[in-house]
């Protein structure tokens, strides 16, 4: 009688998980490199605009696509500073934690109501809750300053010593990034089969017994808690927050860099992201064509490599690299953590 | 017999359950009773609801009345996983799997959703080994050729210790060799697990080798309950298949 | 009271814009499932090519609106047939590929136009009165033709085969395509009918609210807010929501001021969605 295959006991990290961390510790020695503000700004953009990314990623692991990361931005965002403001808090750690809790407490409720929905309504929707995020920050001048916004954020401290010029902002963007994405790491390691299952097949994953609701109502917090971490750098860089910071538009951008960088792996949403905000450095030289080429990269890239760069970067190394034809059917999905690519 | 868990199966019992969409009713006033360890066999021509039947007992769909309970637990109107965790768990039509993952995660994600540990999957080595799924353990689900694909859907849904189980056209698409594995999951389900089975089928070999009792389905009615043997040889079950043939055609039939 | 009704005319009116833009979109997502992230740059589109037209070229108006509808109808087409169908299975990729595609029509005009907002009036001044009641010329003509093109919207959709065949496609695709309608005339005919419409009214309204590249964006909010007041598969929903967005903001901005009509207006999506999902006359469920 045969004995069932012992099981591969999988780490708990898988190499994309390990490489992106790495690479986000290794952007902390960035301020000890150089003193370049142009770097030292880049850096700093490229990291917030991964850790938005990395609240689209969350949602896209379970086929949903989210437009509300803004939102939960300016909830980060506009916490931190009227804390820094009104009660003069700044220990970092205080508002890091403050920065994610109130981001994804307030994605309870407004998860209840929406995650019920089918795949294109909830993206709808999305868009709407940062529409009306944006309008209600315009409006509700006496609490977040109207179009005005908040003014005058405190300096940062950290045990105490402040954190002033822009090496030391890139530092807290950095440790910022590594928090928002080793929680996402450990929610998308530790719980890969279910999200897997859900983005696969809910209806099968249901009828064995996995209460899919807890699982998308748990991301949809963590994804909004990571925004916020998100929104609590960029008020931090900008040392306001204002509401043009948290458009619905810019949704656009960030569900671009977790796509075109790569949805199945949390590597791809850094790479995007990376690639993508240097390209609009680069682009940025003849500023207002932008936001078209940024369109045509986009279209190309989904007609062509619809498993964004990391996919493609795959698909390269499984025909040229030692692999033979087995790993094709082997555990790359588990491994990657990508359903398809 | 084999050791039974303290598990076992618990009684299903379905008190006239009635389906409608807006003014259109799949089924009504239907009523049956699935004991531990029993096998009940539903048939009945397409479009009778017996795929919609499933989906309410299940929790996908809501009744419109009546009522099923397992055990001593009430299940329409309850939620799918909630259903699923007390064993009350269905197989699909089509091939159900994650596809993309291998054949041992598929079965892994059976385990984890349903709370079960390894144990309940080395147990169901002799059927994995038997349906040929041990020899493509760490091959990727989509691959497999389609009656493989099914098998493993069906042992997914054993994986999870079910105490009642309800099979919708488990032979459907698989050749003839390889009914006989249904035959040996029922098998395996009835005694190895002790839960009972209600299996959904139109192979009437299948039926006839299997079933004890069937219920016959027509236009969303139950118009027939009894042994196969005699169950299909009543002119109204006929009649249902072949939409009513005139009392001619079943003459010429027969001599 | 006359406020009331002066301003319940403002109303109509926006909601009869409104209601052009809601049916193109609508048709789009209720036909070929695709929510139509461009639908603004059509819409922008449409009131740059009437303003070239007629301010710079020196066309009649009436002619530049119909090549611009002509032109966004195209484009929609070409658009469709060789972007668009490729990955129209795929809900994300249309998605991405539609956002993208406004983007490059944003920045276009952009860069062809420039930033400033040009000078596009519409040819008809004035305003009719009837005492404290009024409603500009401008206004009524574009309401005027509004209806007209809802009207021929509906006939299209309700009392043609073309019509019948989009209208099977929306209820079940597989079903529709396995019947023989042909998906590759129809999707085409479908979106570019929906971008010609969005042109027209780009065409008729930036003359009388505002010409400028970035007008398309709250096109995009208010397309989506009546599709899912209104209800998916349902063009009727989506024209009874559009009004009633209309009036809303008109009342909202009357009495309110400032832009809390728009938000009155989402959270009112917001809440309707969540206790009535099926949209006012929708009949799909929404729910998972």
């Amino acid at each position: 009688m045969k004995e069932l295959p012992a099981s591969e006991r999988a780490p708990f990290f898988g190499t994309y998980e390990k490489v992106t961390l790495g690479l986000l510790l290794l952007a902390f020695a960035v301020p000890f490199l150089t003193r370049n503000p142009q770097i030292l700004s880049q850096s700093n953009l490229i990291l917030i605009a991964a850790t938005a990314a990395l609240g689209v990623y969350i949602m896209l692991r379970m086929d949903l696509m989210s437009f509300a990361v803004p939102a939960f931005m300016a909830v980060g965002g506009y916490t931190v500073a009227m804390l820094g403001i009104r009660s003069g808090v700044t220990d970092v750690f205080a508002l890091a934690a403050a920065a994610f809790l109130v981001s994804a407490l307030c994605a309870v409720p407004l998860g209840w109501m929406i995650l019920r929905l089918k795949g294109v309504y909830f993206v709808l929707v999305t868009f709407v809750l940062t529409e009306i995020c944006q309008l209600l920050l315009f409006e509700a001048g006496p609490l977040t300053g109207g179009s005005n916004g908040l003014v005058g954020m405190p300096s940062v401290t950290v045990f105490g010593y402040e954190m002033y010029d822009n090496s030391h902002v890139l530092m807290i963007t950095a440790g910022l990034a590594f928090v928002g994405f080793l929680i996402a790491a450990v929610l998308t390691r530790a719980l890969r089969y279910e999200f897997a299952a859900i983005e696969k097949n809910d209806v099968l994953a249901e009828s064995l017994g996995l209460a899919c609701w807890k699982y998308k109502a748990l991301a949809f917090s963590v994804a909004a808690g990571v925004s916020g971490l998100a929104g609590f750098a960029l008020v931090n860089m900008l040392l306001t927050a204002h509401p043009t910071s948290f458009s619905p538009l810019s949704s656009v951008n960030y569900i671009t860099y977790a796509i075109v960088g790569g949805k199945g792996s949390i590597l791809g949403t850094l790479i995007g992201a990376a690639i993508l905000v240097s390209a609009t450095e680069f682009f940025a030289l003849r500023g207002e064509l932008s936001p078209g080429l940024y369109g045509l990269l986009i279209i190309v890239m989904t007609l062509v490599a619809p498993g964004g760069i990391m996919g493609l970067a795959e698909n390269f190394f499984r025909r040229f690299g030692k692999r033979d034809s087995k790993a094709l059917e082997t555990k790359v999905a588990v491994q990657s953590g990508s359903g398809h690519s | 017999m084999s050791a039974l868990s303290s598990n076992g199966g618990e009684t299903l019992r379905i008190e006239q359950i009635a389906k409608s969409f807006g003014g259109l009713t799949v089924f009504q006033d239907i009523s049956f009773e699935i004991k531990p360890g029993a096998l009940l066999g539903v048939i009945g021509p397409n479009g009778a609801g017996k795929t919609t039947m499933i989906n309410t007992i299940s929790g996908r769909l809501h009744l419109s009345s009546g009522r099923a309970m397992l055990g001593n637990t009430r299940v329409d109107g309850q939620s799918v996983f909630d259903n699923a965790k007390r064993g009350l768990v269905r197989s699909f039509q089509q091939t159900a799997n994650f596809s993309g993952y291998t054949v041992e995660d598929n079965l892994t994600s059976a385990l984890r959703f349903s709370g079960q540990d390894r144990s309940s999957l080395s147990r169901l080595t002799p059927l994995l080994d038997r349906f040929g799924l041990i020899e493509h353990w760490n091959r990727n689900a989509e691959i497999l050729p389609y009656g493989l694909q099914k098998m493993l859907g069906l042992t997914m849904a054993l994986a999870t210790k079910p105490r009642m189980l309800l099979l919708d056209e488990p032979a459907a698409g698989l050749e003839k060799s390889e009914r006989t594995n249904v035959d040996i999951y029922v098998q395996y389900a009835r005694d190895e697990i002790g839960c009972g089975v209600m299996l959904v089928e139109h192979d009437m070999d299948l039926i006839k080798r299997l079933c004890r009792e069937v219920i016959v389905l027509d236009g969303g009615r139950l118009i027939a309950q009894g042994e196969p043997a005699d169950v299909l040889n009543r002119k109204d079950v006929i009649d249902a298949y072949l939409g009513g043939a005139d009392d001619e055609d079943e003459h010429a039939q027969h001599s | 009271m006359e406020g009331l009704i002066a301003t319940g005319l403002i109303g109509i009116s926006l909601g009869s814009q409104y209601a052009l833009l809601a049916l193109g979109f609508t048709l789009i997502f209720g036909i070929l499932g695709v929510v139509n992230f461009a639908h603004g740059g059509f819409y922008v589109m449409g009131g740059y090519v009437a303003y070239f037209c007629a301010a710079i070229i020196g066309l009649p108006y009436p002619l530049a609106v119909l090549v611009a509808v002509a032109s966004t109808a195209a484009l929609g087409w070409l658009f469709e047939v060789f972007i668009l169908e490729r990955v129209i299975n795929d809900h994300q990729a249309t998605l991405m590929v539609t956002m993208g595609f406004y983007l490059v029509i944003a920045t276009a005009i952009l860069v062809i136009f420039g930033a400033e907002s040009p000078q596009f009036d519409f040819p008809l001044q004035g305003v009719w009165r009837a005492g404290a009641i009024y409603i500009p010329y401008a206004n009524m003509v574009v309401l005027g033709v509004c209806l007209a093109a809802i009207v021929g919207v509906y006939w299209l959709v309700y009392r043609t085969n073309v019509g019948r065949s989009m209208r099977a496609m929306a209820e079940d695709r597989p079903v529709a395509s396995a019947l023989g309608m042909r998906t590759k005339m129809l999707f085409p005919f479908a979106f570019s009918l929906a971008t010609g419409l969005a042109g027209l009214t780009g065409a008729l309204v930036t003359p009388i609210l505002a010409l400028a590249p970035h007008v398309g964006d709250p096109v995009l909010a208010f397309s989506f807010l009546t599709v899912i007041l209104g209800g998916l598969g349902s063009v009727s929903g989506a024209t009874l929501a559009a009004f009633l967005v209309g009036l809303i903001e008109a009342y909202a901005a009357v009495y309110f001021g400032g832009s809390k009509g728009a938000l009155i207006l989402f959270v009112l999506v917001l809440v309707i969605l969540v206790l009535r999902p099926q949209g006012l006359l929708g009949k799909e469920a929404r729910r998972a």
